[in-house]
């Protein structure tokens, strides 16, 4: 355990520098709560509520949502890098289980993320939006609790499209396949109970709510009281299945490397 | 002029033999990103599922908007999309000197040097998306609104391009300059919605500093009536001609200050 | 053809302490170093020569070929490359030049090498019965029809090379630009590469610049060199002349019976220069041959130890450049070496 800690820790120090991008992704966040601001201000200059959300809950929702998309990537780009690099073959060569390297650096990357990126994102969104706060502090824990499974969920698939490498050559394209989908069906740009009900009963049964969707209608009380412990029990079986997916397909991946040679 | 021109095809004929070859990522490439485009208009259906119009626009107005925005940045992600890796794959493992000693412009080699597929499938969605949003406008559509659409379009293109073309060129001084370059980029996205739901300040940004405006809501504009633009939207393809030299003249003086300096 | 006239280019590069702290003081308070790549330097080249340019790393050989190509633009000095100064009319001499930078590929890395050079023809618009008729050339000369079909990015490193000489020379340039062209490559590459440039310099009587850190490509391929130190030129003439000038040092590499402790026998102390020698039981011996004979130097050694085995080297035109870095690293100026020698 120590020695993945060791790792986390690393990557957090190389993402310590300010730099370039840093700047470039929080210019770019800004623009995105200028637009989305702007945006839902026009929606509901005609009425006060859509399916009983007014603009503070839906703006709250949409906000929180965005920063919480911001976590449910993962390391698939570094895996799918290594593939087609051929660092795989050397890593696999390591002494630790590269499935859990891999995830210990990007948990590194993504407390660094919560530090510089999320957090001061998060005083800006509230200072000038004026956004609604839980209820309760049981909404807060569960919330705590939803958010970390989600983005895990999202780790795990991200892990899975990564590892595609090993059969295609245009990343790039499986990349921005799976960034549509989840920005779509994981609820991040509206709440999934606006959906048409067909579109809301496909969703309901794929992975992607339970990135998003779920945990943010936990903070902004679109889902409460007993809905809540069944949306964690939801997640919680995607958790669960995908590990064992991600663990099964890897293992696949990995006699690929060892008969083909990568 | 015609020397490019025919050169141009030989780069384009020998990119096509490419994309033949590896099919399947061709078809996941045009795939992937028409249904992010599609993701985003969906997502824009659905709000309308539930109110009838934002600011006066009404949903197939919005689409309008979004048809232009997003078949004009296809000329841009087909012919353009290399300028995006100005920096990584040209200045900094030193590949620019390979342009520079050949008896061609360095700005039409970089452009050259690639054709992107995943462009292919921008515009297909953005010539759905206008076949669309037409037919349910209140317009009479003759000759002359189609050639102005057409103009309409390529200036929206042409105006992508220069603003990336801009950014671009500080590589030349910082090796890389993708951060800024894509930052940038992402204020396109202000521009699928009508730009008179933004704060005054936002308009003014998007018409006259970073002209994004132009991409996609200024055009759609001159076609609608009651947005109170037609006139001033057909200032669009002088826009685009200004930011093109503007863009081309920073380019120059890049290149420059590269020959003095060597990376 | 080409002449270079008090050539010079200077860097300026920012200083900056390290640190945040340092990165912070050089916004509002930036000192800037001046680095001086090429320090004035003149030379010209008939149509037809082939020239050696040599140097250690950070001598400035680079930037000299850069400034040749019209990549960079000198800080004073002038350059002519047929007329054409180089870095104003850098499209226009273009047409006239071939490079090849040995690190990295002028060809276009994803399409097949055909491909490329059928690119190539239509950039240098080289007219298509000479193309025809130069490609059968260069596909029999370096046997590249095998190669012909696959992305340059699937080519092994000697495969690459020898396709980017082939694309150097495609359009019959006057000069040629040769950057480290046999790095990293195999002797059998090595040698059919030398073979190939030699011949294009007879058959079209193409300028040939090349620097190269392997003096074997100097030997087969050039008949001149100029050796560049510290951005001044330290010599600068035929190849035979240096090493009648400089050749006088001879090293004998002597292979010791048994495995004893080497002390330099008293007769040859101050007469001979012990080289460094990984192997124990292997000793080399260097000496000014006008002052010292051989003979002399092998009967010293025979009769104080055991000889396995013996060789002589020739005077290489390596030593000779070794020798002449190490004078002036020692600190000498190179007038001085070139006096003294």
């Amino acid at each position: 355990m120590r020695k993945y800690w060791q790792i986390a820790k690393g990557r957090m120090q190389e993402n310590t520098a300010y730099s370039a991008w840093y700047w470039a992704g929080t210019v770019s966040a800004v623009m995105r709560l200028l637009i989305i601001y702007f945006f839902w201000q026009a929606v509901y200059a005609n009425q006060t509520t859509i399916q009983n959300i007014n603009l503070e809950t839906m703006l709250t929702y949409i906000v929180i949502a965005m920063l919480l998309q911001g976590f449910v990537g993962g390391v698939g780009n570094e895996l799918a890098e290594n593939i087609k690099d051929g660092q795989v073959a050397i890593q696999l060569m390591r002494p630790y289980d590269m499935i859990f390297k891999l995830f210990a650096v990007d948990v590194g990357s993504k407390i660094m993320y919560l530090i510089q990126g999320t957090i001061p994102m998060v005083l800006i969104a509230y200072f000038f939006m004026d956004l609604s706060f839980p209820k309760s502090p049981e909404t807060i824990i569960l919330f705590a609790l939803s958010a970390l499974i989600g983005i895990w969920i999202g780790t795990f698939f991200d892990f899975l499209v990564g590892v595609l490498a090993f059969w295609t050559v245009n990343v790039w394209g499986v990349r921005v396949l799976k960034e549509s989908l989840i920005t779509f069906f994981s609820g991040a740009l509206v709440p999934i109970t606006l959906f048409p009900d067909w579109l809301r009963i496909i969703t309901e049964f794929l992975p992607f709510q339970a990135m998003v969707y779920l945990p943010v209608s936990i903070y902004s009380g679109l889902i409460t009281g007993t809905e809540a412990y069944m949306a964690l029990g939801i997640q919680l079986f995607w958790l669960v299945s995908l590990y064992v997916l991600v663990r099964v397909i890897w293992t696949q991946a990995i006699k690929q490397i060892t008969i083909f040679g990568g | 002029m015609r020397r490019y021109t025919r050169l141009y095809w030989e780069f384009a004929k020998s990119h096509m033999k490419v994309m033949m070859e590896y099919r399947i990522d061709f078809l996941i490439g045009v795939f992937s990103v028409m249904l992010e485009q599609f993701a985003s208009i969906f997502f824009v259906k659905v709000v309308f599922d539930h109110i009838e119009q934002i600011n006066g626009w009404s949903f197939y107005e919005i689409l309008f908007i979004y048809g232009i925005a997003a078949t004009g940045r296809s000329i841009h992600q087909i012919f353009f999309d290399n300028l995006w890796t100005l920096g990584w794959q040209y200045i900094r493992p030193g590949k620019l000197d390979r342009l520079l000693i050949r008896p061609v412009n360095p700005l039409f080699h970089v452009v050259a040097d690639r054709l992107h597929q995943d462009g292919f499938g921008q515009l297909i969605i953005g010539l759905i998306i206008l076949g669309t949003a037409i037919p349910q406008l209140d317009l009479v559509w003759g000759a002359a609104e189609i050639g102005m659409l057409v103009i309409m379009i390529i200036s929206s293109g042409l105006i992508f391009v220069a603003i990336n073309l801009f950014f671009a060129t500080f590589s030349f001084w910082m090796i890389d300059s993708l951060p800024i370059v894509w930052a940038v980029f992402n204020m396109s996205d202000f521009a699928r919605y009508p730009l008179t739901i933004y704060h005054k300040g936002i308009r003014m940004f998007l018409t006259w500093v970073v002209p994004y405006g132009f991409t996609a809501f200024y055009p759609a504009a001159y076609f609608i009536d009651k947005s109170g633009y037609k006139e001033f939207a057909l200032w669009t393809p002088v826009a685009a001609i200004v930011c093109c030299v503007i863009a081309y003249a920073f380019w120059n003086r890049g290149l420059k200050a590269f020959a003095s300096t060597g990376s | 053809m080409i002449t270079v006239e008090n050539l010079k280019k200077e860097y300026k590069l920012v200083k900056r302490d390290p640190g945040l702290k340092g990165a912070i003081k050089s916004l509002f308070n930036r000192k800037y170093e001046t680095k001086h790549a090429v320090k004035g330097i003149d030379f010209s080249i008939e149509q037809g020569e082939t020239v050696g340019y040599i140097g250690a790393n950070g001598a400035g050989k680079s930037t000299t070929i850069k400034m040749l190509t019209g990549i960079l633009t000198p800080t004073s000095g002038k350059v002519t490359v047929n007329g054409l100064v180089p870095y104003e009319n850098r499209q226009k001499n273009a047409v006239n030049i071939g490079v090849v930078f040995g690190q990295r590929t002028q060809l276009f890395w994803d399409i097949p090498v055909r491909e490329s050079y059928n690119l190539l023809k239509h950039i240098y618009e080289i007219p298509e019965h000479e193309y025809e008729e130069t490609i059968g050339m260069f596909t029999e000369v370096l046997n590249l029809e095998p190669l012909l079909g696959i992305p340059v990015r699937q080519l092994s490193l000697g495969q690459k090379m020898r396709c980017e000489l082939a694309a150097a020379f495609l359009h019959r340039p006057s000069v040629v630009y040769l950057d480290e062209p046999t790095i990293g490559l195999d002797i059998a590459v090595k040698v059919k590469i030398r073979k190939f440039i030699k011949e294009m310099n007879q058959r079209w009587g193409t300028t040939v610049l090349l620097t190269t850190h392997d003096m074997q490509d100097i030997e087969e391929i050039c008949d001149r060199i100029i050796i560049i130190d510290g951005g001044t030129i330290l010599y600068d003439g035929g190849l035979d002349e240096i090493k009648k000038q400089f050749g006088q040092k001879r090293v004998i590499h002597f292979e010791l019976a048994d495995k004893e402790k080497f002390v330099l026998p008293a007769s040859l102390d101050g007469q001979v220069e012990l080289l460094p020698n990984e192997e124990e039981t292997k000793v080399s011996l260097s000496f000014d041959h006008e002052t010292v004979k051989s003979s002399f130097v092998i009967s010293e050694m025979m009769s104080m130890y055991e000889i396995g085995d013996l060789n002589i080297a020739d005077p290489k035109i390596e030593t000779i450049v070794e020798e002449l870095y190490n004078k002036q690293e020692q600190g000498g100026k190179h007038e001085e070496i070139l006096a003294n020698s």
